[in-house]
């Protein structure tokens, strides 16, 4: 007998759909699985077999081969693993083939039958959204939320064939007490997602009124956060650059749909994401350490593709701190995504694109010894030079913004005069992304040459500075349209949402300290 | 002695040259080589072909010194030199002969071979030494330079060691002066401040080893202009020892010496050390107590050093008469408006960052951006790497 169950697995960020063939024919007893599995894929097998004993349900005594078709692409992990137990069902008749033309299969099986939840349910579940999807009761709440089409789920291995006879009903609803506890184990089960978690929770939540003083870092946050700005922190150890950039993100405008559904098919595929929250609404904030490897970063690595912390923080913040210290073949494969907002990744076998549209928030101290400030400086311009070439050009380049960050001073610090709260700024934040996206359709950061004459004239005064800075050489071409984008959405957080003044020009090119300029001779004044 | 000099170097001072040039012999030792013998029979001592006096002999024998020196004192050693100091124009001066500077002369440890680029005339006029930290800050780097180009124009030499920070300032400011004075302007000038002087450099290393690397065009304006001193042979790389015996020669050649900006301890202050063993009188410039490069200068100001807070002191110091300086220092950029006179008063002293001018000052962002770009646009104020100062001239 022959059937097909329709199913799916990942690569990448994507589901994409697999049909599992199953034909038990005459022979002698045996079971193959073709059509490129991997080795987790290859051991369904036996958990297959345990599943159907221990539920009760007949293990085939035929020659069993089951194909994965498209045969072409390569099978990875346990998605496979309830269809393959469908579809040996259906082969032995004992569930109905013509009902299975109208579902699809994604759960792993645990030995006693049960279905058990995996990673990567959103992307998988938008691969199959023309089926009814079976899923474990740990995937519910986020497939449910992911897809419009409708989504069952079942506890284990005879309710799937009990629902299907048409002898129960599915499930339709979410039991809340279940799942959540189910959330509980999985997350425990792997410690690395709950703390992941807890910190993209913990830094969504703090409140920029605890920044005390340091006006200028705050401004940029919020000119970065309204103009999608790319933001670097230069200042020394105690100046609050990781505090600063961890309150970026809650300055940001809650997710899109689109956005929200992208985001939550990257976090799902790498099982971050409580899927409680259904789609994650949230920016995320991701801070990898700075020994993180160029795969761990981009994505890659397994079969599977995994989507690196680039593709984490799509939508969100990425912060690398201590910039200079991450490796330098690190942060070049940061500039191709950083233009295009995605990443493709080529193997010999696969290639697949993911989401990179990240804010990227650095932070760096300005010399070896870390003071950075004149006089203060122990560093000799040799050590200087050589700790500032770490930085590529290119990729200083791509940050808009370049603050320098200094410590608050002690009255700042026991201050109990608070700044303005996260809501009030995010509220200008809004205002001044909806004014853009409105008017260009694109974030300010995004503006192409033509769009800046159209969108940001400058007054005249405004023209004369930016021109006396080209002629004396402390701006670059490339540097002069970045200057003008930043001091665009300045003008906007400004309410001035027409010409560029003076004003918002001096800000923005301030805003772009030149991290070299200490190291050059500069012509004597008489 | 079968070296052919070709008239560039005389074989004595080839020789003495060629002694400097030996392991692990200091001034102390040198002085006293040539102390007791002439330059050829000193050679000839080292090499062991004739009878050393008996304190050269004692000196021999020290921890293997005289097999070291007599391995090392070869032909080739003599021809190195030669070919150093012909490529690159490096003269050599013997203590006693008759164009070795006079200042030197009489001094606590004068040294026995001088090499020199350039004409040894410069330092036939009042000399004041300035010298200061390393990593200055860009307002000392301003006011060293602006007392250097003053001094110049008042006919007093700067005397500096062409080191990164105040000491390459200083002589950035001593030739611009010098050049003005001797270029197209000259008349003009001559007849405001008379005859510039010329600058004088004293380093470390060996007048062909350049060091710092991008001081490079400063260390050839300052030997074309005025005279460019090392004790060391060419060749000789910026070993660590060497700065503080280079540093004895600055105090030495000072009349008065100026201490720009300084920390608590470092070069500046050995160089303060040796300048008080020689009764230099030692002027300081007080710097904000909040400017860490200050600390130094405030210091010896504490100690009684007189301060320097324009040229005419340093004149002053050095007995001139002041009423040839201009009236009121030379500053070429704009006077200020009330507010904005008001802003740079508040914030002189130390670098600060946009972060303290708004806090310090209470003007909003934006508002403080216009001012800043107002004032740097002027010239009151220089940013370098995000950090902000404001500029105070002599």
């Amino acid at each position: 007998m022959f059937a097909s169950v329709r199913s799916a697995t990942l690569l990448g960020v994507r589901g994409s759909r697999v049909d599992v063939e199953v034909h038990a024919g005459i022979g002698l007893p045996g079971f193959t699985v073709v059509g490129q599995p991997d080795e987790v894929c290859r051991e369904s097998r036996d958990r297959v077999r345990a599943a159907l004993l221990s539920s009760g349900l007949p293990w085939p005594t035929r020659r069993v081969t089951v194909n994965l078709a498209p045969t072409g692409d390569r099978k990875s992990g346990a998605c496979l693993d309830l269809a393959i137990a469908i579809g040996l069902l259906a082969a032995q008749e004992i569930v109905s083939v013509d009902v299975l033309s109208d579902f699809a299969f994604i759960a792993e099986l645990g030995l006693d039958g049960s279905l058990r939840p995996l990673r990567g349910a959103t992307p998988l579940i938008l691969a199959l959204t023309d089926r009814k999807s079976i899923v474990a009761p740990g995937n519910f709440a986020e497939a449910r939320a992911a897809t419009p089409s409708e989504v069952y789920c079942a506890q284990n291995l005879v309710d799937v064939v009990e629902c299907l006879a048409g002898r129960a009903e599915w499930q339709r609803e979410i039991v809340s007490r279940t799942s959540a506890e189910t959330n509980v184990t999985r997350q425990n089960n792997h410690g690395y997602a709950t703390t992941v978690s807890a910190g993209a929770m913990r830094a969504s939540a703090l409140d920029i009124a605890d920044v005390q003083g340091q006006p200028v870092a705050r401004r940029a946050l919020e000119i970065a956060a309204a103009g999608a700005h790319h933001l670097l922190l230069v200042g020394p150890p105690g100046a609050g650059k990781t505090m600063l950039a961890e309150r970026l993100v809650g300055l940001l405008p809650p997710l899109t749909d689109e956005e929200a559904i992208a985001t939550t098919m990257v976090h799902s595929s790498v099982h971050l994401e409580s899927p409680n929250a259904g789609l994650i609404r949230r920016a995320p904030y991701r801070a990898p350490h700075h020994s993180s490897s160029m795969v761990s970063m981009v994505g890659g690595g397994t079969a599977l593709m995994r989507p690196g912390e680039i593709s984490l923080a799509s939508n969100g913040v990425l912060f690398l701190d201590e910039l200079g210290e991450f490796a330098p073949s690190v942060l070049d494969a940061l500039r191709q995504p950083l233009e295009q907002g995605t990443v493709r990744l080529a193997r010999a076998r696969t290639s697949v694109v993911m989401p990179a549209k990240f804010l990227l928030v650095a932070a760096t101290n300005p010399c070896p010894c870390g003071e950075g400030s004149p006089g203060a400086c122990t560093c000799d311009d040799t050590a200087r030079a050589r700790y500032l070439r770490r930085f590529s050009g290119p990729l200083l380049d791509r940050f808009d913004l370049r603050v320098a960050v200094s410590r608050p001073n002690t009255d700042e610090l026991v201050s109990p005069q608070r700044g303005e709260s996260t809501a009030d700024v995010a509220d200008r934040v809004a205002a001044a992304r909806e004014l853009a996206f409105f008017r260009s359709g694109c974030a300010n950061s995004a503006l192409s040459r033509e769009q800046l004459d159209l969108v940001a004239p400058l007054s005249r005064s405004a023209e004369k500075r930016l021109r006396r800075e080209l002629e004396i050489g402390h701006l670059t071409g490339r540097g002069y349209h970045r200057v003008r984008r930043v001091a665009r959405t300045i003008a906007d957080l400004d309410g001035a949402p027409d010409v560029v003044e003076e004003a918002h020009l001096n800000l923005a090119l301030m805003m772009r300290v030149d991290l070299a300029s200490g190291l050059r001779t500069r012509e004597l004044m008489f | 002695m079968g070296i052919v000099t070709q008239n560039f170097l005389d074989v004595d001072h080839l020789v003495a040259a060629s002694l400097t040039a030996l392991p692990k012999i200091g001034p102390k030792r040198l002085t006293t080589l040539l102390k007791y013998h002439d330059p050829q029979t000193a050679w000839a001592v080292v090499q062991g072909r004739a009878k050393p006096h008996e304190v050269v002999a004692a000196l021999l024998q020290e921890s293997g010194l005289g097999a070291m020196w007599r391995a090392n004192a070869t032909r080739d050693l003599q021809e190195q030199i030669l070919g150093r100091c012909k490529k690159s124009g490096i003269h050599v001066v013997l203590h006693g002969e008759s164009n070795y500077p006079s200042c030197l002369k009489n001094d606590l440890a004068p040294p026995a071979v001088l090499f020199y680029q350039g004409d040894l005339q410069s330092l036939k006029t009042r000399r004041v030494g300035m010298i200061g930290t390393r990593s200055a800050t860009a307002s000392g780097r301003y006011f060293a330079s602006h007392l250097a180009f003053e001094l110049t124009l008042n006919g007093v030499c700067v005397v500096s060691g062409l080191a990164r920070g105040i000491d390459g300032w200083a002589h950035r400011g001593a030739l611009r002066a010098y050049q003005k004075s001797h270029g197209a302007e000259i008349e003009k000038l001559k007849s405001a401040f008379g005859d510039a002087a010329a600058p004088v450099g004293v380093v470390a290393s060996g007048l062909d080893y350049v060091y710092p690397k991008e001081h490079a065009e400063l260390w050839r304006d300052v030997a074309q202009a005025g005279v460019l001193l090392s004790e060391s042979p060419p060749g000789a790389p910026p070993e660590a020892f060497r700065f503080p015996l280079r540093n004895r020669i600055l105090a030495a050649l000072s009349e008065v010496l100026v201490v720009v900006e300084s920390r608590d301890k470092g070069g500046s202050m050995i160089t303060v050390d040796e300048a008080q063993k020689r009764d230099v009188t030692v002027l300081a410039v007080p710097g904000s107590p909040r400017n860490i490069a200050s600390v130094g200068t405030n210091l010896l100001v504490q100690q009684g050093c007189l301060p320097v807070v324009g040229v005419d002191d340093i004149l002053v110091a050095l007995g001139l008469d002041n009423r040839r300086a201009n009236e009121k220092s030379f500053d070429p950029r704009a006077k200020l408006s009330e507010r904005d006179a008001h802003l740079v008063a508040v914030m002189v002293g130390s670098p600060f960052s946009l972060d303290e001018f708004v806090i310090r000052t209470s003007v909003p962002l934006l508002e403080a951006a216009i001012s800043l770009g107002r004032l740097e646009a002027l010239g009151w104020v220089v940013n370098n790497s995000g950090w902000w100062e404001v500029i105070e001239f002599g």
